[in-house]
C-alpha cells in the first residue's frame, strides 16, 4: 500500500497543487478586493472576537487579540477541514464518476487550501507580534511542528469522514453538532486551564487534540514557554497513524463510492 | 504478424451491494438486513480485444454496458474476475472533467488534462493544438461561466479529442456543438478511432455507427454475452431480438 500511495502521490500531486490554486483563484475571482480577503477576513474577525471578548467580557489574558487570533486561525482550519471533508466525494461527482482518481486527492487538495489560509493568517500572526512587541523566543520555533501534526490530524480524520460521509446522510448534521461542542471545549476565547474547574480542564486540554494543539501553539508563540514536547509527539504519531489508516480504508473503498452517489 | 492483445478481461463480475445511501436512523435500526440485496450488473464476463481493434457493445438498457466499461476505466473496481491492461494507458471519453467555472478555458485545459493523468508538460505542449480545434478564439481566456453551452462542449470535446491514450473508452459516439462542429467532431471521432494503433471500445445504440466503426461487436445481454464476433451477423440478430421481443 505504501508503494501504491507513493506513486499516486508522485502522479497527483501537481494536479492537486494547481487544483488547489484554482479553487482559491476562483473564490476570490469576482469580488473588488481580490486576494485582499483571505488577509482581511480574519483580520476583521479578531477585531470582532477581540472587542467583544477583551472589552465586553474583561478577558484578561495578556496580548489577547494574538491569543484570539492563534486560537481561531488553527480552529478555523480544523473545522472548514471537518466540514468540508464530509461532502467532499459528492461535491466532486462529475470527477469521480467520470475518471479514476485517488479519492484523498480531493482531500488533499482542500487541505491545501485552507492550510493556505492559516498560512496567510500566520503572517498576520507575525505582523501582530512585532506590532505588539511581544518578547519572541527559540520557542517559537515549535509551532512549525504543532502546524504539521495540526494538518495530519486534520488529514487523518478528514479521511475517516469523506469515506463515511458518503454513506450516512446525517453525518452533515452530526459534524456541524460536535464541531459547536468543540468549539467551546477548545478555548478560541478563553484559556480553558484557567476557566475549567480542575480537573477537567487537565483532561480537555490533552484529549482533544485542537486545544492541546492550540494553547501549546499560544504557549511557544505568545508567552515564550516550551510545549509539553511528549504529548506532541503522542499526537504527531496519532495523526501519522490515523491518517495511514484513513488512507488505507479510502484505497479498500474507494471504487464503490461512485456506485452509491 | 502475431496481435497482442490489449485489454483482457476474465469471469468479471460486478454487483451493486445494497448501498443506498442510508441515514444514520435506517443503520442503527437496521443493521441485519442490509446485506440482503446485491444487484449483479455484469455476470462473470470474459473478452479479450487486440491492439489496434475496435470493439463495439451493444444491448439494451440496463445491460451492463457502462459497468463494463468504468470497469475498464478504473472507476468501478470488479467484485471478482480480472481485467488486465497490459500497461497501456487508458481513458474514458467524457466531457468536461473537473471544470472549475470560475477559471479561464486555458487553465480549464491544464486541469482536465492532469486530472486525466497527463502531466504539466504534456499538456502544455497539446495546448495550442486544443484551442485550435476549440475555435473558441479569444474567448479562451474568459471563466468558463461565460460561455455558451456550445462553446463549453466544444472546448470539453476538444481537451479529450487532442489528449489521446493507447485504449479509449467511448460511451456513445458524441457529437458537439453546431452542424459544422458537428462534422468536425464526428470526422475527428473517426479518425481516433480508426488509427491503426489505438484500441478502442465503444457502447452505442447507433447500430450504423457500429457497423460502421467496429471490427467486432459485443452483444450483452442481462449482465452476460450473448454473442461476440462479426458486426453484421451480431447486429441482425440484436434487431431480430430487439423487434421480436
Amino acid at each position: 500500500m505504501i508503494k501504491r500511495f507513493r506513486m499516486d502521490l508522485k502522479k497527483y500531486w501537481r494536479y492537486s497543487i494547481y487544483s488547489a490554486r484554482s479553487q482559491l483563484k476562483s473564490e476570490v475571482a469576482n469580488s473588488y478586493l481580490n486576494w485582499l480577503w483571505w488577509i482581511l477576513e480574519p483580520f476583521c474577525f479578531m477585531l470582532i472576537y477581540a472587542f467583544i471578548f477583551g472589552e465586553v467580557f474583561n478577558a484578561k489574558e495578556p496580548y489577547f487579540p494574538i491569543f484570539i487570533f492563534v486560537g481561531n486561525t488553527m480552529w478555523i482550519f480544523f473545522s472548514k477541514t471537518m466540514n468540508q471533508s464530509v461532502r467532499l466525494v459528492k461535491q466532486n461527482k462529475s470527477i469521480v464518476s467520470k475518471v479514476y482518481l485517488p479519492k484523498y486527492i480531493l482531500l488533499v487538495t482542500k487541505v491545501m487550501v485552507n492550510a493556505f489560509k492559516m498560512a496567510v493568517s500566520a503572517m498576520i500572526i507575525v505582523g501582530m507580534l512585532i506590532f505588539y512587541r511581544v518578547p519572541v523566543t527559540w520557542n517559537v520555533l515549535y509551532a512549525i511542528p504543532l502546524a504539521v501534526t495540526l494538518i495530519l490530524v486534520c488529514f487523518g480524520l478528514g479521511c475517516y469522514l469523506m469515506h463515511y460521509g458518503v454513506f450516512i446522510e446525517d453525518l452533515t448534521n452530526i459534524v456541524s453538532i460536535v464541531l459547536r461542542l468543540l468549539l467551546y471545549l477548545t478555548g478560541i476565547f478563553w484559556d480553558i486551564m484557567k476557566r475549567l474547574p480542575a480537573p477537567y480542564n487537565m483532561y480537555v486540554c490533552r484529549l482533544n487534540p485542537i486545544a492541546f494543539l492550540i494553547s501549546s501553539m499560544r504557549d511557544c508563540v505568545i508567552y515564550g514557554q516550551t510545549p509539553h514536547r511528549k504529548l506532541m509527539l503522542i499526537w504527531f504519531l496519532i495523526g501519522c497513524l490515523i491518517s495511514a489508516l484513513g488512507i488505507r480504508k479510502i484505497y479498500k473503498n474507494e471504487n464503490s463510492y461512485v456506485k452509491v452517489i | 504478424m502475431e496481435e497482442k492483445n490489449a485489454i483482457e478481461v476474465r469471469d468479471l463480475v460486478i454487483s451493486y451491494r445494497n448501498l443506498k445511501k442510508t441515514s444514520l436512523k435506517q443503520s442503527l435500526f437496521r443493521l441485519r438486513r442490509q446485506k440482503a440485496d446485491n444487484f449483479v450488473a455484469v455476470r462473470g464476463i470474459s473478452f479479450s480485444v487486440k491492439e489496434g481493434e475496435i470493439l463495439g457493445i451493444i444491448g439494451k438498457n440496463g445491460s451492463g454496458k457502462s459497468t463494463t466499461l468504468n470497469a475498464l476505466a478504473g472507476i468501478f473496481s470488479p467484485d471478482s474476475g480480472e481485467i488486465d491492461l497490459k500497461g497501456h494507458s487508458i481513458s474514458l471519453l467524457s466531457i468536461g472533467v473537473g471544470f472549475q467555472k470560475e477559471m479561464t478555458g486555458r487553465e480549464n485545459i491544464m486541469l482536465s488534462g492532469m486530472l486525466l493523468g497527463f502531466s504539466k508538460e504534456e499538456v502544455k505542449a497539446k495546448e495550442q493544438k486544443i484551442i485550435k480545434f476549440a475555435e473558441l478564439g479569444e474567448f479562451i481566456d474568459m471563466p468558463v461561466r461565460t460561455y455558451s453551452s456550445g462553446m463549453y462542449s466544444k472546448l470539453a470535446f476538444s481537451i479529450t479529442a487532442i489528449l489521446e491514450t493507447d485504449i479509449m473508452l467511448i460511451d456513445e459516439v458524441l457529437s458537439v456543438g453546431d452542424q459544422k462542429f458537428k462534422k468536425k467532431s464526428y470526422k475527428k471521432m473517426k479518425k481516433l478511432i480508426s488509427d491503426e494503433h489505438r484500441t478502442v471500445v465503444i457502447v452505442s445504440h447507433n447500430i450504423s455507427t457500429l457497423q460502421e466503426l467496429c471490427d467486432t461487436v459485443m452483444w450483452m445481454h442481462d449482465g452476460e454475452i450473448r454473442r461476440i464476433g462479426e458486426p453484421e451477423s451480431v447486429l441482425n440478430e440484436y434487431v431480430d431480438f430487439m423487434e421480436n421481443s
